[in-house]
């Protein structure tokens, strides 16, 4: 007879905790907006159909192993603009890409080449292929662009990046971070409809 | 007498070279800069062997004495299908045989590469990177890119991205090139 009360008990203390979760996870996130513009920094999303992705590699006569390979991912190109009068990091290794509480590891440059191997895709291509990739690591100079894809695996739900850019040539300034919610992979979008 | 007469002539050899050397740096360092063009450190530029569309041989080590205009570039790449023009243009406007203009296509196909230069710049003869090796041994920061190597086979200044090499500043910072041939 006793343990009721105490049931009812631990439940009283549970409940606003577990509301506060459910209202945490279903607080909507910004708007998806592709472009993040500001005094220091113009950071752009150009999403990539599949049809766009197939109709690039296949003019490059990429053939149709490789690029099932890259449409078995979720691709994605970012342009940069460094707007500030000193040098921005562009590391990949310091963004982070995610759901929620989840990590969402980003497809490198080392998965590429295994799975190049494993298809024998010529050495054309595979250079090709890396060109159109984002650098992993570059000091924008002042003024400076930089572009490329970047490759994370399908994610059935909206993702945020995160990018984070050490500031000044001695990466001594402080970190420019833009982030950028919702983003989605254009062919889920298309499974959507 | 006679050593004291070498001694003499010795002194004065060290200070011709010293003032020469540093009239050129000095030189290098007051050249005017435009946009997007940013100074090297000066190491030995890469080697760069490759055949042309006509299958022609060129090796950079052959230019040694002039500077060269080393650009690497693909026809996928939308600031070097905007700057290519400029660069046909350039190519009419200057002397070769004081800046030569050389361009590396990365890992295309000989018809990819004439489809497109055949409408827009059809006077101009690429090397052919097939497998895209040398650019990757060059290095660029992306694509488009161009060094400009020095007449002494040293990479001297990187212009980032692409442009209208017509441009006023462009064609005074090409033209004033020239006057740092110690580099």
């Amino acid at each position: 007879m006793r343990k009721h009360p105490n049931l009812l008990y631990i439940l009283i203390i549970l409940l606003p905790l577990f509301i506060t979760n459910v209202v945490a996870e279903s607080k909507p996130l910004p708007e998806y907006q592709s472009t993040y513009e500001d005094g220091d920094i113009k950071f752009r999303i150009v999403d990539r159909t599949p049809e766009n992705i197939s109709a690039f590699y296949q003019g490059r006569e990429f053939k149709q192993t490789a690029i099932d390979e890259i449409l078995n991912t979720c691709y994605f190109t970012v342009i940069i603009h460094n707007k500030t009068q000193t040098t921005l990091w562009l590391e990949l290794d310091n963004w982070q890409f995610s759901q929620g509480k989840r990590q969402i590891k980003r497809i490198n440059r080392e998965y590429w080449k295994n799975r190049w191997d494993a298809i024998n895709l010529n050495q054309a291509h595979r250079s090709t292929f890396g060109w159109t990739l984002m650098p992993e690591a570059r000091d924008l100079r002042a003024d400076e662009g930089v572009g490329g894809s970047i490759v994370i695996p399908i994610q059935d739900k909206p993702y945020t990046v995160t990018a984070n850019f050490a500031t000044r040539p001695d990466k001594s300034g402080p970190i420019k971070t833009v982030k950028i919610h919702g983003a989605q992979c254009v062919k889920d979008i298309k499974a959507k409809k | 007498m006679r050593e004291r007469y070498q001694s003499k002539e010795i002194i004065l050899i060290f200070v011709a070279c010293f003032f020469f050397f540093s009239t050129q740096l000095n030189a290098s360092d007051k050249l005017k800069l435009p946009k997007g063009i940013i100074k090297l450190d000066g190491r030995t530029a890469p080697p760069l062997i490759l055949n042309d569309m006509e299958e022609e041989k060129y090796d950079l080590a052959q230019s040694k004495g002039r500077w060269v205009f080393v650009h690497f570039w693909a026809t996928w790449c939308g600031p070097c299908r905007r700057e290519m023009p400029t660069i046909q243009s350039l190519s009419e406007k200057i002397d070769q045989k004081e800046l030569e203009i050389v361009l590396v296509n990365t890992a295309e196909s000989e018809d990819a590469i004439f489809e497109f230069l055949g409408i827009v710049a059809p006077d101009l003869n690429p090397l052919l990177d097939k497998d895209g090796l040398v650019t990757e041994k060059w290095q660029p920061r992306g694509l488009p890119a161009t060094f400009f190597v020095s007449p002494q086979g040293k990479l001297r200044f990187l212009a980032l991205g692409g442009r209208d090499w017509n441009s006023g500043d462009y064609l005074t910072f090409l033209k004033k090139l020239n006057s740092l041939k110690g580099l």
